[in-house]
C-alpha cells in the first residue's frame, strides 16, 4: 500500500546573486515523483544542493511545493501550520543529523519525549510517564538516562532520545535527514540496527536521506538518486548499487572508499558540485558527465523505464544497458 | 633500513590531568603514506597536533618528536617555526576556516613563500600560480584574486594543499581532509593528494575516522583508540586480517557496498570517557573476547606478521576472521 506520494513536485526558492542583483530563481526540487509504500523505506542519496532535504520537507508539508501534490496515507497534503496538517503531522515525523539541535536544552530527555503526548493530547498523566519509559526501552535507553539533560548524553545516546520522541506519537511515516552522519562508526551501526529493527517492529515506513550510498543500501528497499533537483536513477538498491546505469550514479558509487582492495575501477569527475542557481541546459549533469553527447547540452532526458524496471534520466541509458547485458 | 623521518616515543599529552594520549610509539618513514585511524576522541589528531607544539598551554606534553633525529618537543620556538609550514605541513577538515577570510587566497599561497623559501614579490607571485596549476585550480591567473568565500569548498581545499605544498614539505600531515566534502569531490582530492605524494616524494600522513579513505590511501594503517595504537599493520593485512578486535569490530559495523546484505555488528556501549578509563585494555568492557586478565594490565605491543603488531592478548585468531 502505497503511504506517501509526490506527484511531479517541485519547490521554487528566489534568490538574488549579489546584493543588487536580479531574482533568480531556484528550483531546489523539479517535477521529482515518488513513493513509499507502508513499513518500507526509500532511500534518497545524493550531495549538498541536490535537493535531497527539499524533498523530505516537502514530504512532512513543512515546505509547499510550487508544483505536483504530496499525498498521504490516501488524503492531500494539508497547508502547513493548520489544524488538519497538524493532526497529520503526528503520524509521520522528522529525525535529522544533529541531535543536540533537535533537542531543548533545558528539559530533560523523558520529558522530551512525552512532549509529542501531551500535544497531540494522548492518555491521561500516567499513561503517558508509562509511555515515556517504554519508548525509552525500545530506544535502548536505561531508564536512568530519561532524567538527565541532552548535554549529558553521548552523540548516540541523544539521537536514540530523538527517535524515542518521534516514536511518542506512533507514527506511520519518519523522514529521517542523514540521521546517522554525525555519529562514529561504531556507534552508527548501532543506530542503523534500531532502525530496521523498530521499522520491522511497529511497520514504519521511512525516507531515508542520505549522502552514504553504504548506509542507504543497508536500510533502503527501493532508492533514488538526485542531481540538481532531479532524480537521476530510482528503482532497487541492489541493482543500483551493483550497475548504476545514470553515468552521475556511476560516479558516485565509484567513488565510494571501501576498507580492502578495490573493486571497481573509479570515476573521478572533474568540475564542482553545480550551483543550483545556474542550472546547465539540456541535461543538467553535462558538464561533468564523462560519455555526454551533443544531445545531452540541448535536450534533458526524460526519466524513462528500463528493461529491468528502473527509471533512469539519460539519453545512453539504453545503449549503456545493451551493452552490458 | 633508513631512518625514519618521524620518530614519535611515548608521546603522552593530559589536559588539566585527564589523559588524552597515553604513550604513542610512531615512525613515519620518508614518503610513505601512513593512516591513523579511529572514532572521535581517539587522539588521531592530537598526536600530530602535541607533535608540532600546537596544543594550548593547558596540555601536559611528554615523550619525544624527531624530525630526522632533531627533537622538537622541546625545541625553541623559533626551530618549531622553521619545521611548521616548512618540512612539515598540515591540513584539516574544514578550509573555509583555516583560510583568511579577507586576504585573496593568492596572496594566502604567497605569504608562506616569502616566509618560508624567502621569494621576493615576484617570485612567489610566479610560484603561486606553479601551485595552483598543480593543485588542479583550472584558470589560476584569476583564481588567485579571489576571496575564499568565492570558491567551493574543494577548491578551498586545493587551496590549503598548494599552500602546504609551498614549503616543499618532507611530511603532509592530512588532518580528515575530504570529511567535508561531497563524495565526488572527495574522490578529487584523494586523487590529487596521491598523485602529489607520488611526484613530490613527500610522505603523507592521513588522519581520518573513515576505513574506506585510509584504505585507498595508505600503505600502513595505525587503528588508535582511547589515546593509544592498538594495531599498526600493512594496509592489505589491516583489512584483510584484523588481529585486534577492536579493528574487526570496526570492520564489521560498516555496511558492505557489494555482496548479500547483513545485519551490521555493532560494537556495543561507547568510548570510554577520559575521566572514566577502565583499568587495563581501555578497549575491554566492550569487546567480545575480554576476560578478567584483560582488566589487569594495559596490554603490550606484540608481534603477529610481518610488520604486524597488536596490543591484545586475545588476539583474534585467523580462522574466525576470515569466515
Amino acid at each position: 500500500m502505497t503511504l506517501l506520494s509526490l506527484d511531479g513536485v517541485s519547490r521554487v526558492y528566489a534568490t538574488r546573486r549579489g546584493l543588487f542583483g536580479r531574482p533568480v530563481a531556484v528550483r531546489a526540487v523539479d517535477h521529482v515523483s515518488l513513493s513509499v509504500e507502508a513499513g518500507r523505506t526509500l532511500g534518497i542519496v545524493g550531495e549538498s544542493g541536490c535537493g535531497k532535504s527539499t524533498t523530505g520537507r516537502l514530504a512532512l508539508g513543512i515546505e509547499t511545493p510550487n508544483e505536483g501534490s504530496v499525498r498521504f496515507d490516501g488524503a492531500a497534503m494539508p497547508a502547513p501550520g493548520t489544524q488538519p496538517w497538524r493532526q497529520m503531522r503526528a503520524r509521520m515525523q522528522l529525525v535529522y543529523q544533529d541531535p543536540l539541535g533537535a533537542m531543548d536544552r533545558r528539559l530533560t530527555v523523558a520529558d522530551q519525549v512525552g512532549e509529542p503526548l501531551e500535544i497531540h493530547g494522548i492518555g491521561t498523566k500516567q499513561d503517558r510517564q508509562d509511555r515515556v519509559a517504554a519508548l525509552l526501552a525500545d530506544v535502548g535507553l536505561r531508564p536512568d538516562l530519561g532524567l538527565r539533560h541532552p548535554h549529558e548524553l553521548s552523540g548516540g545516546q541523544r539521537q536514540r532520545a530523538v527517535l524515542a520522541r518521534a516514536l511518542a506519537s506512533d507514527p506511520a511515516l519518519l523522514v529521517c535527514d542523514e540521521p546517522v552522519s554525525a555519529l562514529d562508526v561504531s556507534i552508527q551501526a548501532q543506530v542503523v540496527n534500531m532502525l530496521t529493527d523498530l521499522q520491522q517492529a511497529r511497520d514504519i515506513a521511512m525516507l531515508f536521506i542520505s549522502h552514504d550510498l553504504k548506509v542507504v543500501r543497508q536500510v533502503s528497499h527501493q532508492v533514488a538518486v538526485m542531481y540538481l533537483g532531479l532524480i537521476v536513477e530510482q528503482g532497487d538498491p541492489e541493482a543500483i548499487f551493483a550497475d548504476p546505469l545514470h553515468p552521475y550514479s556511476r560516479a558516485l558509487v565509484s567513488a565510494i572508499p571501501v576498507p580492502g582492495p578495490r573493486r571497481r575501477e573509479r570515476i573521478v569527475l572533474s568540475g564542482d558540485p553545480p550551483n543550483p542557481a545556474d542550472r546547465p541546459t539540456g541535461c543538467a549533469f553535462h558538464p561533468r558527465c564523462p560519455v555526454a553527447i551533443a544531445t545531452c547540452t540541448h535536450t534533458a532526458p526524460p526519466l524513462s523505464r528500463m528493461a529491468d524496471g528502473r527509471l533512469v534520466a539519460c539519453h545512453l541509458a539504453d545503449t549503456h544497458q545493451r551493452k552490458a547485458a | 633500513m633508513t631512518e625514519p623521518l618521524v620518530r614519535i616515543r611515548d608521546l603522552r599529552v593530559d589536559f588539566h590531568g585527564l589523559p588524552a594520549l597515553r604513550g604513542i610509539d610512531l615512525d613515519v618513514m620518508p614518503g610513505e603514506a601512513v593512516g591513523l585511524v579511529g572514532e572521535s576522541g581517539c587522539g588521531k589528531s592530537v598526536t600530530w597536533l602535541a607533535a608540532l607544539g600546537l596544543l594550548p598551554n593547558t596540555a601536559r606534553v611528554s615523550g619525544s618528536v624527531a624530525l630526522a633525529g632533531q627533537e622538537l618537543l622541546a625545541a625553541p620556538p623559533g626551530t618549531l617555526d622553521r619545521v611548521r609550514g616548512r618540512r612539515v605541513a598540515m591540513i584539516f577538515q574544514d578550509p573555509a576556516s583555516s583560510l583568511n577570510p579577507v586576504q585573496r587566497v593568492g596572496r594566502q599561497v604567497a605569504e608562506v613563500l616569502r616566509l618560508h623559501r624567502g621569494m621576493d614579490d615576484a617570485a612567489a607571485n610566479a610560484e603561486v600560480l606553479r601551485l595552483f596549476d598543480l593543485v588542479g585550480i583550472p584558470d589560476p591567473r584569476r583564481r588567485v584574486h579571489v576571496y575564499p568565500h568565492e570558491m567551493s569548498g574543494g577548491q578551498n581545499q586545493r587551496v590549503m594543499i598548494a599552500m602546504a605544498l609551498a614549503g616543499g614539505p618532507e611530511v603532509l600531515v592530512a588532518d580528515e581532509p575530504t570529511t567535508a566534502l561531497d563524495t565526488t569531490i572527495q574522490a578529487q582530492i584523494l586523487d590529487l593528494l596521491r598523485r602529489l605524494q607520488q611526484e613530490t616524494g613527500m610522505a603523507l600522513v592521513l588522519i581520518s575516522h573513515d576505513l574506506g579513505v585510509v584504505s585507498e590511501m595508505c600503505s600502513r594503517v595505525c587503528v588508535m583508540y582511547a589515546g593509544r595504537i592498538v594495531e599498526q599493520a600493512p594496509a592489505d593485512t589491516l583489512f584483510a586480517r584484523p588481529r585486534h578486535p577492536y579493528t574487526s569490530g570496526l570492520l564489521a559495523a560498516l555496511p558492505d557496498m557489494v555482496g548479500p546484505r547483513r545485519r551490521l555488528e555493532a560494537i556495543g556501549g561507547n568510548v570510554p570517557e577520559p575521566w572514566n578509563l577502565p583499568p587495563g585494555c581501555a578497549f575491554a568492557p566492550r569487546c567480545g573476547h575480554a576476560s578478567a586478565a584483560c582488566a589487569a594490565a594495559m596490554p603490550d605491543f606484540a608481534t603477529v606478521g610481518p610488520s604486524h603488531e597488536a596490543a591484545c592478548i586475545h588476539l583474534e585468531n585467523d580462522a574466525m576472521v576470515s569466515a
